[in-house]
């Protein structure tokens, strides 16, 4: 097994390489949004406090955000959207490898590319602005590393899940907008989750989405501690295991629903 | 048969050629034309209006796409309305802005979105990937202005209401303000806005001619997006560096500040004349490069 995750890491690896403009550009994409939040929160904090938030707070929050988002990303329902509708699930049906596999794989590849981009220009900006400095904290870093690893897989679930709604639909991508538009506010890529109103915190903390990008972002900026650290990753795990057996449901009933078209 | 009606068609063809070509030598029409100048002759208009019959004849077929559109505006539009609300929830003024006159400039912000689905993005927006495969071929060989032709060859009509519902929004949000726009400040934002769809339409055109240089970029548009994410706000609400990038180098605060401001307001109507300066020289500025980019271009077909 690990024989061919390394194949199939490199495989990724290289197709990337061939690609590395155009992928420089979607993470150039990715940033925007965070980068734009940043600046309005920037104008609102001036030189006071928002919820406690100053400026130096919001730069800290919206850079880990960045690479967070950079690290958990996954883009698998355009891919399996894709090859339901064309037939090229067919081929990789007939392989003696689960096809998500291969899309795990493709996610490990782009995401240590991208991330890795990312620390980059994080490293020199924080030569230059010291907002943006975390602590080196070891112990705080291998927590951050965990949750992260939790968030990715749960998004990959997520993603990969909603992809196989092209079984049934012809519009699984439109769905997966939809996550993606509520997911600007109770995952905290617009704001922290401390500065939403009370309500929709209150609705975001009974469903998944903070633990996709909100709580790993706090670990890393160091704003959960305590009770909320463990709190965080009891959370992450009951709705990894969910998104794990909605996929299995999904992927079962999909399979025997799939009449192959093209190949 | 109809190898006879095709000679007939290509003489007459031929004939209608060397007459206007005479009417051209007599000097009735302006002989020289400037370089930077689109020479506009009427036959462009009815290529693009057969262009666009067929594309509306194609896109009637597929009713369902105009709820699922328009589904999709409404949801952004309550997204956007919602996000200004997490903001607005700890402040009262963004970049000096109430929270209404935010909305008219989300208003517009969602009228160029719909010109740029309808219109760039199923048009111009393909181009990278035909400069790599060899397409562009095919659009060189006709007898049109390619940058016309590649710009305006299709016409996402679904996407249009994306402009009603924008100009909606606009309306609404003037009305919460308590404001009735004089004609001049109507006219203003009339100018404001059309210089602005041009100007959105230059920025489209430099990144898309970066396609013949770096050719293997497949999703330039992309580039777009990230560049159109920052005109979602007020110009004011941002550093004085960016700011600055954003009116004099990648000019997005004309595509919905400056007409925001125009209809609120806050800018006096002369304005308008300042815009269509602007996009005058934006437009003229993405002539050149897509002439520069084209040279470079030397087909992959085969």
């Amino acid at each position: 097994m690990i024989r061919r995750y390394v194949a199939l890491i490199r495989n990724a690896w290289l197709v990337d390489l061939q690609y590395r403009a155009s992928i420089v550009l979607w993470l150039l994409w990715g940033v925007t949004e965070p980068a734009v939040a940043l600046g309005i929160w920037w104008a609102i904090a001036g030189d006071g406090q928002v919820a406690g938030y100053a400026r130096a707070d919001f730069a800290r929050y919206f850079f880990a955000l960045m690479l967070v988002n950079q690290l958990t990303i996954a883009w698998d329902s355009w891919y399996l959207d894709g090859w339901i509708r064309e037939g090229e699930l067919n081929f990789r049906l007939a392989r003696p490898l689960h096809p998500a596999h291969e899309a795990v794989a493709e996610n490990i590849a782009y995401k240590a590319r991208t991330a890795g981009m990312i620390l980059v220009v994080w490293l020199v900006v924080s030569l230059v602005w010291p907002a943006v400095r975390l602590p080196l904290a070891p112990g705080r870093w291998a927590l951050t590393a965990a949750a992260v690893l939790l968030a990715a897989a749960m998004r990959f679930f997520i993603s990969f899940t909603t992809g196989l709604l092209a079984f049934w639909t012809t519009r699984a991508t439109a769905i997966m907008e939809l996550h993606a538009g509520v997911s600007l506010f109770l995952s905290g890529r617009l704001a922290p989750l401390a500065l939403l109103p009370p309500a929709v915190a209150g609705v975001a903390a009974l469903s998944w989405f903070p633990y996709m990008l909100a709580f790993p972002v706090e670990l890393l900026t160091g704003a959960a501690h305590g009770p909320a650290v463990v709190q965080g990753f009891a959370g992450q795990l009951v709705w990894l295991g969910v998104w794990i057996a909605a996929y299995h449901v999904t992927w079962t009933r999909g399979l025997r629903r799939y009449g192959a078209v093209g190949g | 048969m109809g190898r006879w009606e095709d000679k007939t068609n290509a003489e007459r063809g031929r004939r209608n050629a060397e007459q206007q070509g005479e009417v051209e030598r007599r000097g009735v029409l302006p002989q020289a034309t400037p370089v930077m100048m689109f020479r506009v002759p009427r036959s462009a208009f009815r290529v693009l209006a057969a262009l666009w019959r067929l594309n509306l004849a194609e896109e009637l077929q597929y009713r369902a796409n105009f709820v699922a559109s328009v589904l999709g505006t409404v949801f952004w539009i309550v997204t956007a309305l919602l996000t200004l609300a997490v903001f607005f929830s700890h402040t009262t003024r963004l970049g000096g802005w109430d929270y209404w006159e935010v909305v008219v400039l989300l208003g517009v912000f969602n009228a160029l979105t719909g010109v740029i689905e309808a219109v760039l993005r199923p048009g111009i927006g393909r181009l990278a990937g035909e400069v790599r495969s060899g397409g562009l071929d095919l659009v060189l060989a006709k007898p049109v202005d390619p940058q016309g032709f590649v710009s305006f060859r299709r016409l996402d009509i679904w996407r249009l209401t994306d402009v009603v519902l924008g100009l909606a929004l606009a309306g609404y949000a003037l009305h919460r303000l308590g404001r009735t726009p004089s004609l001049a400040q109507l006219a203003a934002f009339a100018l404001a806005l059309a210089s602005a769809a041009v100007v959105v339409y230059a920025l489209w055109v430099v990144l898309m001619s970066l396609a013949f240089w770096f050719v293997s970029v497949e999703n330039l548009s992309v580039l777009f997006d990230a560049v159109y994410e920052g005109a979602r706000y007020p110009v004011s609400a941002y550093p004085d560096a960016l700011r600055f990038l954003f009116v004099y180098l990648i000019p997005i605060a004309w595509t919905t500040t400056i007409p925001a401001s125009a209809l609120t307001g806050r800018l006096g109507p002369e304005i308008g004349v300042v815009a269509a300066l602007v996009a005058g020289v934006a437009f003229a500025l993405a002539r050149l490069v897509w002439r520069a980019a084209l040279k470079r271009y030397t087909g992959a077909s085969g």
